[in-house]
């Protein structure tokens, strides 16, 4: 026997966790794609559901200065409508998926999912978002990066949800490419975020993230590091030996989207033009 | 004098679609409708040992081979394709039996629990084993002797889905004693046909009538003929309604798609560069049946001068027996593939040369008179030049040659010019379909025709009954035409070909005038208007040697692309087409066949990729099976030359399948522009790009 629940509030909501395994559901544009038996068909669901999108306590989107926070029910729409939102995230938002979709689809959701498509993720990698998962009794805070452990495998215990997304403020230059198959309504082949800060000729931050080209956001902090602090033409000259850094950590596979050697080579193209726009 | 046909009416099935109330397949309410399930092999080649069935409760059904009342064939010219399987499979996929009860749920839990044992066997996907060869020569192709240089190459095109906004889908069921189908459907008489020869019926005691239909693109010409055999099958059996409708990973796995092709051009050169002939090889991939293959390959040659004439040529074409899902018929039926070809070589011909391609293509192009590529004669005035011009001047196309040639433009402009013949190939028409018309009067002066012709969207139904309207000059709410019902109408041949305004229209043009003729108010009277070919058209099919169709119509497309080198991505910025469809009756039904065939092909051209690994296809759905969005599309103009053409009806030849063919070698033709690199093969998407110009790294 499957539950279906609608919680009245949040602490009601927590009180069914608390009890019971459930798929949590907000806009349900993935799950109830994956749980799609056949037209005219129920979805199978093997266990219980707990339906949270009316949830008007997680609709909301706020600043402070840890960051931009960004509730787990608040639609994709209304967050890329909001001044408080960076552009950054409005530009991936912009092309992800479609209207109809962004309508009901939330970010909470696209992290819960921890596809190694998902949109949201490599923006969430490299910004250092971080999020909030609460119980009955308590909330923890965790990164984003150490919450998706794998291909549709998260770190969230059976009594807990995500309550809210923290993207922490930033002033980076960014460079952003989804490359879908199409102009919408795309899954993407990959992409790529690469993001800087530099004052004074020196480099003060540098952050690298690619999604679609393993099982899930490829971001690795200790190369990042090495060439913080050079020089801009000192960086120059080191190119050729990040690109052969990221070059051995992407292996990403032929599916029915795309072929590894095409996701390879054009990682690498979209990583050196990047590098060589930095100034 | 014609009429000025220019304006356009609403079309005659706008409003129901537009609110929901057009009664498609799937919408159709009955008492005790039960739902049929397939089980399908789950090997592409060997033989069945055993089927072990789980306990089926009251009620659920397995229906096989063994149940087949008839004849276990689904007749698609040969007799090759069986309803269900019986010993041997040939193909993944392919029905075994249906399940069949009231819960769907239930059919699907018992259908994947159907235990099947095999004897596998070795299964062949590539193209080695031909099962269909067609060949013929024109002019002398001992000249290519004397040839002071051959040049040669190969171009691949791949599958392609209909991709039709609803899926296939069925309802059988019996009225009084009649097996009565409801059908997403091109071609009602073909059900009809399969569904009597499979159950024994007699033709009156089986009836096809055509709900309202979702698109159909050719995917629905033959498939649902199998269908039909299955349920009907099953029908028999069980005695209540059934309804079998796919969903869309089991329409694009297991339905028929566009033959992937590879055709070898060579060209046979005097020391003047000029062209003695041309020497071109056809392979087609036909699938686990031959069904319409060969008819497929035959118009693959025909076309395969495409919109030039060469004095010396031989063809050859072979369809080859691969254990995958059989190809069949789909929007161009085999032209595109050849068309694709020629075009291309047309312009690596002239870059060989070190002759501009406009030059080339220019010297070569089809004049009235000429003769075609199996020696009948052009006998129509060709206004191709006109057609040309026209839509180089709307694209601005010389200028932009000019500018994107250059190196690191990363932009493109390709132009394709082509034909397609309208109606069936060869004496098609007159020994095979051989329609006739009903068309009758009642005492109150309402007029009634009845025609076998499908709208599955494309405007048939509203153009047709302008024809007719037209013709009589009486009101339009004096004239009654409905969708085919088999039981009412003689057939007038398939919605397929090109053939419902040039042959059908033109036949209810003839049958209304003739009502006109012998109109008398007050009385009962009724028409039988038989299809008479023109008597110039001659036709061997054995040597393929003749007039291949009684029309032509004739088409330019211009496209503009730019390229991103980083992501080896197309984005598509401008498209230009001129047709010459004989007379427009209806011009924005025809802009509608313009966009929608454009879209279609521009889609073939550079994103649809469909890939068989082992006879499984590996896109599963829409998301993975990429068509183009309206984000894909650039703004797309249509302008058209009036050509009048002397046996159509007002003047119109075909334009569902013209608006097709050229599409992707014009967008290939600006990729190369783009890229600076030879493309041959479609799709081009940014993988194939990648490899191309990998090698230049």
């Amino acid at each position: 026997m499957i539950n279906h629940f609608i919680p009245k509030n949040l602490s009601e909501a927590l009180d069914i966790l608390s009890n019971h395994d459930c798929y949590i559901i907000a806009g349900g544009t993935d799950l109830m794609v994956q749980k799609h038996r056949s037209s005219g068909l129920l979805p199978t669901f093997e266990k219980d559901v707990l339906y949270i999108s009316n949830l008007e306590e997680l609709n909301f989107i706020r600043s402070d200065d840890k960051g931009v926070h960004i509730g787990a029910t608040t639609k994709y729409r209304d967050i890329s409508s909001s001044e408080l939102v960076p552009q950054l995230f409005k530009d991936v938002i912009s092309e992800l998926a479609s209207p109809n979709i962004r309508n009901m689809a939330t970010l909470a959701g696209n992290i819960g999912n921890a596809s190694p498509a998902g949109d949201t993720l490599v923006a969430l990698y490299v910004l250092d978002a971080y999020l909030v998962l609460q119980n009955k009794e308590s909330k923890r805070e965790i990164l984003v990066k150490d919450f998706i452990k794998g291909v549709r495998k998260i770190d969230r215990k059976p009594d807990e949800m995500i309550t809210e997304i923290v993207i922490p403020h930033h002033d980076l230059h960014y460079y952003w490419k989804k490359v879908g198959s199409r102009a919408a309504e795309s899954i993407s082949k990959l992409s790529f975020l690469g993001a800087y800060i530099t004052k004074e000729g020196i480099i003060k931050d540098l952050r690298i993230g690619f999604g679609s080209v393993s099982i899930t956001v490829v971001r690795n902090r200790d190369i990042e590091k090495q060439y913080i602090g050079l020089k801009i033409d000192e960086f120059s000259q080191q190119i050729p030996e990040i690109i052969r850094k990221y070059d051995e950590i992407i292996n990403p596979i032929t599916d029915q989207r795309s072929t590894k050697d095409y996701r390879k080579k054009v990682a690498m193209n979209l990583l050196k033009d990047f590098l060589t726009k930095i100034k | 004098m014609l009429p000025e046909y220019k304006t356009s009416v609403t079309k005659v099935d706008n409003a129901d679609k537009m609110a929901g109330k057009a009664i498609f397949t799937g919408d159709i309410q009955m008492d005790d409708l039960l739902t049929a399930v397939s089980v399908r092999s789950t090997i592409a080649k060997g033989k069945v040992l055993d089927i072990k069935l789980p306990e089926l409760p009251k009620g659920y059904y397995f229906i096989s081979a063994k149940d087949i009342v008839g004849e276990n064939i689904c007749n698609i010219i040969f007799d090759d394709w069986p309803i269900f399987v019986d010993k041997q499979v040939n193909y993944l996929g392919e029905t075994i039996g249906l399940i069949v009860g009231e819960d769907k749920g239930k059919c699907l839990d018992l259908a994947a629990q159907v235990n099947i044992t095999y004897e596998e066997e070795t299964p062949v996907f590539e193209m080695v084993n031909s099962y269909i060869y067609k060949e013929f020569t024109k002019g002398n192709p001992e000249l290519f002797k004397g040839a002071a240089e051959i040049y040669s190459e190969s171009f691949a095109t791949g599958y392609q889905e209909q991709a039709y906004l609803e899926t296939q889908g069925m309802i059988v069921y019996f009225d009084n004693d009649v097996i009565t189908v409801k059908a997403s459907m091109q071609c009602p008489f073909y059900i009809h046909k399969a569904i009597m020869r499979v159950t024994n019926y007699p033709e009156n005691k089986v009836r096809v009538i055509q709900p309202a239909v979702g698109g159909a693109f050719g995917g629905k010409e033959h498939y649902p003929s199998l269908m039909g055999g299955q349920l009907a099958t099953a029908l028999l059996k069980i005695r209540k309604p059934i309804r079998m409708i796919f969903d869309r990973p089991e329409d694009i796995a297991f339905t028929t798609k566009r033959h992937p092709s590879r055709t070898e051009i060579s060209a046979y050169l005097d020391k003047h560069k000029n062209i003695i002939g041309l020497n071109i090889h056809v392979h087609i991939d036909g699938g686990a049946y031959k069904g319409c293959s060969g008819v497929v390959l035959s118009r693959a040659l025909i076309a395969c001068t495409n919109a030039y004439t060469f004095d010396n040529l031989i063809v050859n074409g072979d369809a080859y027996c691969t254990n995958k899902v059989p190809s069949a018929a789909f929007r161009g039926f085999g032209s595109p593939q050849s068309i694709f070809a020629i075009e291309l070589f047309i312009h690596h011909l002239a870059n060989h040369l070190g002759i501009d391609p406009l030059e080339l293509r220019n010297k070569y192009m089809v004049k009235q008179g000429d003769i075609t590529s199996t020696n009948g004669i052009f006998r129509d005035p060709i206004v191709l030049k006109e057609l040309r011009d026209k839509a180089m001047k709307m694209s601005d196309y010389e200028n932009k040659v000019k500018l994107y040639s250059r190196p690191g433009s990363n932009r493109g402009i390709g132009m394709s010019w082509f034909l397609h013949g309208c109606g069936f190939t060869g004496g098609g028409e007159s020994d095979i379909i051989k329609a006739k018309l009903r068309i009758k009067k009642d005492k109150d002066g309402v007029v009634t025709f009845y025609t076998s012709q499908v709208d599955f969207g494309q405007g048939n139904r509203t153009t047709l009954k302008r024809i007719v309207v037209d013709t009589l000059g009486i009101p339009e709410d004096k004239v009654i035409y409905d969708a085919p019902d088999t039981s009412l109408t003689l057939s007038t041949g398939p919605t397929a070909a090109s053939r419902t305004i040039i042959i059908v229209g033109g036949l209810a043009a003839k049958a209304a005038q003739h009502l006109k003729d012998i109109w008398v108010d007050g009385e009962e009277q009724e028409i039988i208007e038989p299809y008479v070919a023109p008597n110039f058209i001659h036709w061997d099919e054995a040597t393929m040697q003749g007039d291949a169709y009684p029309g032509y119509a004739w088409g330019v497309n211009i496209v503009e692309v730019s390229f991103d080198p980083l992501t080896y991505q197309i984005k598509v910025d401008g498209c230009w087409s001129t047709y010459d469809v004989g007379h427009c009756i209806d011009e924005r039904i025809v802009v509608g066949q313009a966009d929608g065939g454009i879209v279609q092909a521009l889609g073939y051209g550079y994103l649809e990729n469909e890939v068989a690994i082992d006879g499984k296809f590996r896109q599963r759905n829409l998301s993975d099976y990429i068509i183009p969005t309206i984000e894909d599309v650039p703004e797309l103009e249509t302008g058209f030359v009036d050509n009048p053409f002397p046996y159509g009806a007002f003047g119109a030849k075909g334009a569902g399948e013209l608006t097709f063919v050229g599409g992707a070698p014009a967008i290939a033709l600006a990729i190369e522009m783009a890229i600076k690199h030879k493309v041959n093969k479609v799709p081009a998407n940014p993988e194939y790009i990648m490899e191309l110009l990998s090698h230049e790294d």
